[in-house]
C-alpha cells in the first residue's frame, strides 16, 4: 500500500500526471477517489475489496479534461482499458496504468502488450456466488429460465446505474435515448426492461471485461451481469476467443471467419 | 377453423432469398400463407431488435434468411450476420426466450423449392409450439399490474 | 401529413385469380395516411402508369405504393413513372403481391388478407421514405496499371487504345514478367518472346502510356475516380536521358557472378545490368546490393567506360504522385522453389529444377542457348523425370489448390525435351491430368502418343543421389501401386504457383482483400471476377490465382473494359441507397462516438474518419464518415452500430421499424 501511495505521490509531484484515480475507504466498501495533490495520496488503498471498475471514469471528459491521468486498475479494469484503447476512446500517452499484483507489487505498464501479458499470467479474481447461480440457471428448463428472468427483470425500474457503472457504455446517445424509431419503450415494464437488457448485453459482445460492475451497481441486486457474462461465454465458446483476446483485438461481431459454426442454420 | 395459424415474419436479403422467393412464385410452388416477407438489402442489415419487435407485436415465429456463405452479394454481410445470430441465440436461450421459434436459413436465388420448404417447415414447427403468448404477455403493460393497484389509483382520482 | 397513393395491379389474372384486388384497394383506402387507392388490370402498361402519374399530380401524393409484381422486376419502371410526374423516385415502393402472394397461395380469404397486410407494410414504410438524389462522383480519366507482365501489358494497351491515359508501374528494370522467361507456349508451341516482345515495345512507345520501370506503388489514397497514388521510382543510378543503351558498361562490369533473376539462377549477370537482351526499356540499372562501388566505395568502372556520362551514383529514390481514376492490379505470381521439398533433395541437388528453370534451359535465349544441359556438369540428360503437382493439391504442405498450369507446361516440357534430345527418355509422374482448355487435351495426347513421353500415375516419395544419378522412387497406382524406381539425370518439379512475395503488403496498401494464400480476392467469385471489393480497383492475371496466358489475357481485357466503361462518363452516377453517418446539432454534432468498429465490419473500406472542428480550428471529435463513392449499401454497419449513428438511405431504421410494426399491429 505504501509503495502505491509513494508512486502516486511521485507521479503527481513530478507533474507527470495531474490526477490519480484510485480507491479510498468508504462507509462500507472502498470507493473511488480522484487525487490531484501529492498531499492526499495517503488515503489511497488497494486490496481485494477494490473491485469497482475505475476504467469507467477514463471516458468522462468533464472529469479528465485534457489531463494526464494515473489509474490504479484492477484486473478487470485492465481489460476495459485495452478495449477502450482499441475503440479509440482513450490514449495511452495520456495515461499511466498502475496495478498491484497478487504479490503486493506495484506495476506500471508501458505498453498494451505488457498489459496483455500481465492479464494472461495474473490470476483471474474469482466470483463464486455467480458460479452457483449460473449452474442453477443452466440446470433449469427454458420455461423456468424465462420465469426467472422475466420475474427478475420486471423489477428493474431503469435507473441505468448498470450503464453508468460500465466502462463500455460511453456512447453519446444510448439506444434507450433513441426515439426515431423508439426501439425501446422508455417506461419500466417487463418487456421494455428485457429489451433494454438484451440490448445492453448484445452491445457488449467482444467488449465486455466480465467485471460484474453492472450487477454490482444495480440497486435492486438483479443479476444482470450474468447476461453480459453469458455473452463473454458465447464469444469464447463459438469464436475461440477468450475474453482477453476478445477485448484486445478486433471486435468479435465486426469480424468473422468463413468457418464459423452454423449448425443452427438450415 | 379451429387449428392455430401462426404468424410468421421473414427477414430476408434482397439478392438471394428474396429472389429465391420470387422464383418460388414464378415456379408456382404453393406454400402456407402465414408468412410475410420484409426485404432488406443484406442479412448484415438485419437488426436483432427487429426480431424482438416482431415477437412483441404478435409474431409466433420468425425466419431469417440470406445468401449461402461465400455467395453474399456484398461479400461478407452474411458472415457478419451469422456471428450476430450465434451470439443472439445464445443470449435468448439463456434468458429463456424460445429460439426454436426463429428459423435461420440460407436460400439462394435458385432455391425456389427450398424457400417453400423453409416456410412450410417453420409453419408446422411453430404450429406445434403454439402461439407465443408468453413473450407478448410481458409486453402488455397493464396486464402486469396488480388489479388492486389499478383500482386503487382510480379511487385516488375520484377523491 | 402523408398523402399516399396505393395502386393495386391485377397483372391480367396473375394476381386477381387468387387475390381480391378490389378488396385490397378498398382496404388500402382506409389505411391511415392513404389519400387515394385504386386497382387496375395492368399497372405497368402505359395507361396504368398514366393513372399513377395523374394521381400524383391531381391528389398531390407524397408517396406511392404499387401492389404488383416483385420490385426486382418493375421497381425501376414505377420509380421512373413517379419521377416523370414530379415525385422523387425514392418515394415509390412496391408491394410484392404476385411472386410472394398470388402465385404461391390458394384462392381464399387468407390470401387476400395477406395481400392487404403486404400493402400495409409498404404504406407504413413509404411514409418514412425520404427523397433521395443519385450520387455523382467525378472521375479522373487516368488508369494505374501495377505490374508489367502480360496481364498488365494487355490491360494497359486496351485502355490506352481506347484513348485513355495509363500509368504503368513495374518493379523490375524491364517489363515482360514471367512470360518473357518462357521458352515456347502451349498448346501451339509458338515462341513466347516472339509474341510478347512486340507488345512490350508497343507499351513503351504508346503515346497514352507512361511507363515507370524499377518502380513500386508506395501509397494509395482516395476512392473510385479520385485516387492519389504515390509511386517510388527506385534509383537506377543511370540517367536514362543520357543513356543510349549501348551496353558497354554491362560488358565491362567486374562483378559478374550475380545469379540472374531472369535465368532463375541458372546464369550469371553483372551488377549493372539489363535483365535480358530484349528488355524494355533496354537500358541498365545498377543493383546496388551487389555493386562493388556501393558496397566497398571503389570501382566506378561503368562510369569510366560510359561514352555519354550517364552513370550517376548518388541519385536517390524519387517519389511522384499521380491523380488517377482506376487501378488495375496485375502483379502476377511466383513458383515455389525446390527447397520447399526436402524429400526431393532439400534444394541441394543442382539438377533438380523448377519448371521455370527448365523454361530457361529450353529457351533459345537462355543460359545454354536452348540446349537441355545439366546445370551441375553441362551434360545432356538422357533420362529426365517430371513431377507434376509438386506442392499443389497437397493440404499437408499447405497448398491445397490446383495450380492449373502445371499439367500443361509439364507436357510441354517433356515434349520440348523429346524434340531436343532425340534419344532421351522422359517420365512424368502425375496425380490427374487436368487439360481443360481449347486444344489442351490434344496437346497432352500428342506428348504421350507422338513424342513417347512416359506418363506414370503416382506420386514420388523420395529422390536421392547415387553415383551421379538421381534415384526417383515412386509408385504406379494404375498398376496396383507397384513401386517404380527411375535413375534420372535430371528432375523437373512442376512446383505450385504461389502469390508474389509482398502481395499481402500491397493489398493492405490498397485496401483490397486477399485470400488465405495471399492471392488478391475478386469481388464476386462468379459475377465480378475482375473487380475487387474496393470500387475502382480491378485485378487480372495470376495475382488472383494461378492461370495460363490465354486466361490472363482475357481477364486483362475484361479489367480494361471495366476501366474504359468507368471512364466513358465524366461522372459516376450511383444509386443513393447507401449508409450515412448522422449529423446533429452541437454540442454532440453526431451521435457517433468514434469507436470505428464499423470500419472493421465494412467490406468496402468505405468508412473514413472525419474530424469535427470548432470555430478555432481545434478538433472537437473524430467521427466515422461514409464515403459515398465506395459504399455499396449492404447496411452491415447500420445493424452493427450500437448508438444508431449510422443509418441507411432507403432501408433506414425508421422505415424498417415501421414496416415490421405495421405487419402485425391489429
Amino acid at each position: 500500500m505504501e509503495e502505491l501511495r509513494k508512486k502516486a505521490a511521485e507521479l503527481l509531484q513530478s507533474g507527470e500526471v495531474q490526477m490519480v484515480i484510485g480507491y479510498e475507504e468508504g462507509t462500507r466498501h472502498p470507493r473511488p477517489c480522484f487525487i490531484s495533490s501529492a498531499d492526499d495520496t495517503a488515503k489511497l488503498i488497494y486490496d481485494d475489496r477494490c473491485t469497482g471498475n475505475l476504467a469507467v471514469y477514463l471516458t468522462h471528459k468533464e472529469l479528465i479534461g485534457g489531463q494526464k491521468i494515473a489509474i490504479t486498475a484492477s484486473y478487470f479494469a485492465l481489460r476495459s482499458i485495452l478495449r477502450l484503447l482499441t475503440e479509440h476512446q482513450i490514449q495511452l500517452d495520456k495515461l499511466v496504468v498502475l496495478t498491484v499484483s497478487a504479490e503486493r507489487e506495484v506495476i506500471q505498464f508501458a505498453t498494451t502488450d505488457d498489459i496483455t501479458a500481465y492479464l494472461q499470467t495474473a490470476p483471474v479474481p474469482a466470483r463464486e456466488d455467480d458460479k452457483a447461480l449460473i449452474e442453477k440457471l443452466n440446470a433449469m428448463s427454458r420455461e423456468e429460465r424465462w420465469e426467472f428472468w422475466s420475474a427478475e427483470l420486471s423489477k428493474c425500474f431503469k435507473c441505468y446505474a448498470c450503464r453508468a457503472a460500465c466502462p463500455m457504455c460511453y456512447c453519446t446517445k444510448c439506444i434507450v435515448e433513441e426515439n426515431r424509431p423508439q426501439w425501446i419503450q422508455p417506461w419500466a415494464s417487463t418487456l421494455a426492461n428485457i429489451e433494454w437488457h438484451i440490448n445492453r448485453a448484445m452491445h457488449m459482445t467482444g467488449r465486455c471485461a466480465d467485471c460484474g460492475a453492472c450487477g454490482a451497481a444495480c440497486p435492486l441486486g438483479l443479476p444482470i451481469h450474468l447476461l453480459s457474462h453469458q455473452i463473454v461465454q458465447e464469444v469464447t465458446d463459438n469464436f475461440a476467443l477468450d475474453v482477453n483476446q476478445a477485448v484486445s483485438g478486433d471486435n468479435a461481431l465486426s469480424t468473422f471467419k468463413p468457418e464459423d459454426k452454423e449448425n443452427f442454420i438450415r | 377453423m379451429s387449428e392455430f395459424e401462426p404468424k410468421i415474419v421473414a427477414f430476408v436479403c434482397n439478392w438471394c432469398t428474396y429472389a429465391g422467393a420470387d422464383l418460388t412464385g414464378t415456379s408456382r410452388i404453393k406454400y402456407a400463407s402465414n408468412v410475410k416477407i420484409v426485404r432488406f438489402p443484406c442479412t448484415g442489415r438485419i437488426d436483432f431488435m427487429l426480431l424482438l419487435k416482431a415477437f412483441a407485436e404478435g409474431a409466433d415465429g420468425i425466419i431469417v434468411s440470406g445468401c449461402h456463405p461465400n455467395d453474399c452479394h456484398y461479400t461478407s454481410g452474411n458472415f457478419h450476420a451469422r456471428r450476430r445470430w450465434v451470439i443472439f441465440r445464445g443470449l435468448l436461450n439463456f434468458m429463456g426466450i424460445d429460439v426454436n421459434r426463429i428459423q435461420f436459413s440460407w436460400v439462394s436465388a435458385a432455391e425456389g423449392a427450398k424457400w417453400a420448404d423453409v416456410v412450410n417447415g417453420t409453419v408446422t414447427a411453430v404450429r406445434e409450439l403454439g402461439p407465443y403468448t408468453q413473450y407478448r404477455k410481458a409486453a402488455d403493460y397493464l396486464a402486469q399490474q396488480d388489479q388492486s393497484i389499478i383500482d386503487g389509483q382510480e379511487a385516488m382520482i375520484i377523491k | 401529413m402523408s398523402k399516399i397513393g396505393v395502386f393495386i395491379c391485377h397483372c391480367g389474372e396473375n394476381i386477381s385469380a387468387t387475390v381480391d384486388c378490389e378488396k385490397v384497394a378498398a382496404e388500402a383506402g382506409k389505411m391511415d395516411g392513404v389519400e387515394f387507392a385504386t386497382d387496375y388490370k395492368y399497372m405497368c402498361s402505359d395507361p396504368g402508369q398514366t393513372l399513377i402519374k395523374n394521381a400524383i399530380k391531381e391528389k398531390g401524393l407524397t408517396g406511392v405504393v404499387v401492389g404488383a409484381c416483385s420490385p426486382r422486376m418493375h421497381e425501376p419502371t414505377f420509380r421512373k413513372a413517379c419521377a416523370e410526374a414530379g415525385l422523387n423516385p425514392y418515394l415509390c415502393e412496391m408491394s410484392n403481391l404476385r411472386e410472394h402472394c398470388s402465385w404461391v397461395h390458394e384462392k381464399n380469404e387468407q390470401t387476400t388478407e395477406k395481400a392487404i397486410d403486404l400493402v400495409k407494410m409498404l404504406v407504413e414504410k413509404v411514409k418514412k421514405n425520404k427523397p433521395l438524389n443519385a450520387i455523382k462522383v467525378p472521375i479522373t480519366k487516368k488508369a494505374l496499371v501495377i505490374g508489367g507482365g502480360i496481364a498488365g501489358i494487355q490491360a494497359a494497351l486496351d485502355i490506352a487504345n481506347a484513348g485513355q491515359q495509363v500509368i504503368m508501374v513495374e518493379k523490375e528494370p524491364s517489363i515482360g514478367g514471367h512470360m518473357s522467361q518462357l521458352s515456347e507456349t502451349f498448346p501451339t508451341l509458338d515462341c513466347s518472346q516472339c509474341i510478347l516482345t512486340p507488345r512490350m515495345v508497343e507499351v513503351a512507345q504508346h503515346p497514352n502510356i507512361t511507363l515507370y520501370t524499377y518502380a513500386e506503388l508506395e501509397h494509395l489514397d482516395g476512392f473510385i475516380g479520385n485516387f492519389k497514388a504515390t509511386i517510388r521510382l527506385k534509383a537506377k543510378s543511370v540517367d536514362y536521358k543520357l543513356c543510349t543503351g549501348c551496353g558497354l558498361c554491362t560488358t565491362k562490369c567486374p562483378s559478374k557472378k550475380i545469379p540472374s533473376e531472369f535465368n532463375e539462377g541458372l546464369g550469371m549477370r553483372t551488377a549493372i545490368y539489363t535483365p535480358f537482351p530484349q528488355a524494355v526499356p533496354n537500358k541498365p540499372v545498377i543493383d546496388r546490393a551487389n555493386c562493388t562501388y556501393y558496397q566497398k566505395g571503389k570501382c566506378k568502372v561503368c562510369e569510366k567506360v560510359c561514352p555519354t556520362g550517364a552513370i550517376q551514383y548518388d541519385l536517390p529514390d524519387q517519389f511522384i504522385t499521380e491523380d488517377i481514376g482506376a487501378v488495375v492490379i496485375a502483379t502476377g505470381f511466383n513458383v515455389l522453389k525446390t527447397d520447399f521439398f526436402p524429400e526431393y533433395g532439400y534444394g541441394k541437388y543442382a539438377d533438380v529444377l523448377t519448371g521455370l528453370q527448365f523454361e530457361r534451359l529450353a529457351s533459345a535465349s537462355g543460359p545454354t542457348l536452348g540446349e537441355i544441359r545439366r546445370p551441375s556438369d553441362g551434360k545432356v540428360p538422357k533420362k529426365i523425370v517430371f513431377i507434376a503437382c509438386s506442392g499443389s493439391r497437397d493440404p499437408a504442405k499447405g497448398i491445397p489448390y490446383c495450380s492449373k498450369i502445371c499439367c500443361m507446361y509439364t507436357a510441354k516440357h517433356a515434349m520440348l525435351y523429346q524434340h531436343k534430345v532425340h534419344d532421351g527418355e522422359s517420365y512424368v509422374f502425375y496425380m490427374d491430368i487436368r487439360a481443360g482448355g481449347k486444344n489442351y487435351e490434344e496437346f497432352v495426347r500428342r506428348a504421350i502418343e507422338d513424342d513417347g513421353v512416359n506418363y506414370i500415375r503416382g506420386r514420388v516419395a523420395r529422390i536421392y543421389e547415387k553415383d551421379g544419378k538421381y534415384i526417383v522412387k515412386g509408385a504406379d497406382t494404375l498398376l496396383g501401386s507397384k513401386p517404380v524406381e527411375i535413375e534420372a539425370d535430371m528432375v523437373v518439379l512442376a512446383t505450385a504457383g504461389v502469390s508474389n512475395p509482398g502481395a499481402e503488403e500491397l493489398a493492405q496498401k490498397m485496401h483490397v482483400s486477399y485470400d488465405a494464400y495471399k492471392f488478391f480476392a475478386e469481388a464476386h467469385p462468379k459475377l465480378k471476377p475482375v473487380e475487387t471489393n474496393t470500387a475502382g480497383i480491378f485485378l487480372c492475371g495470376a495475382c488472383q490465382a494461378p492461370k495460363d496466358i490465354p486466361e490472363t489475357v482475357g481477364m486483362a481485357s475484361g479489367a480494361a473494359a471495366k476501366v474504359i466503361g468507368l471512364f466513358s462518363n465524366n461522372e459516376l452516377t450511383r444509386e443513393p441507397l447507401i449508409a450515412v453517418v448522422n449529423r446533429s446539432a452541437p454540442p454532440v454534432f453526431s451521435t457517433c462516438v468514434g469507436c470505428f468498429m464499423c470500419q472493421t465490419a465494412c467490406p468496402y473500406n468505405a468508412i473514413e474518419r472525419e474530424e469535427i472542428k470548432g470555430r478555432d480550428g481545434s478538433v472537437i471529435k473524430t467521427v466515422a464518415k461514409v464515403n459515398p463513392g465506395l459504399c455499396q449499401g449492404c447496411g452491415t454497419c447500420v445493424a452493427f452500430c450500437r448508438s444508431k449513428a449510422i443509418d441507411m438511405q432507403g432501408f433506414s431504421n425508421e422505415q424498417m421499424f415501421a414496416e415490421v410494426m405495421a405487419l402485425l399491429n391489429e
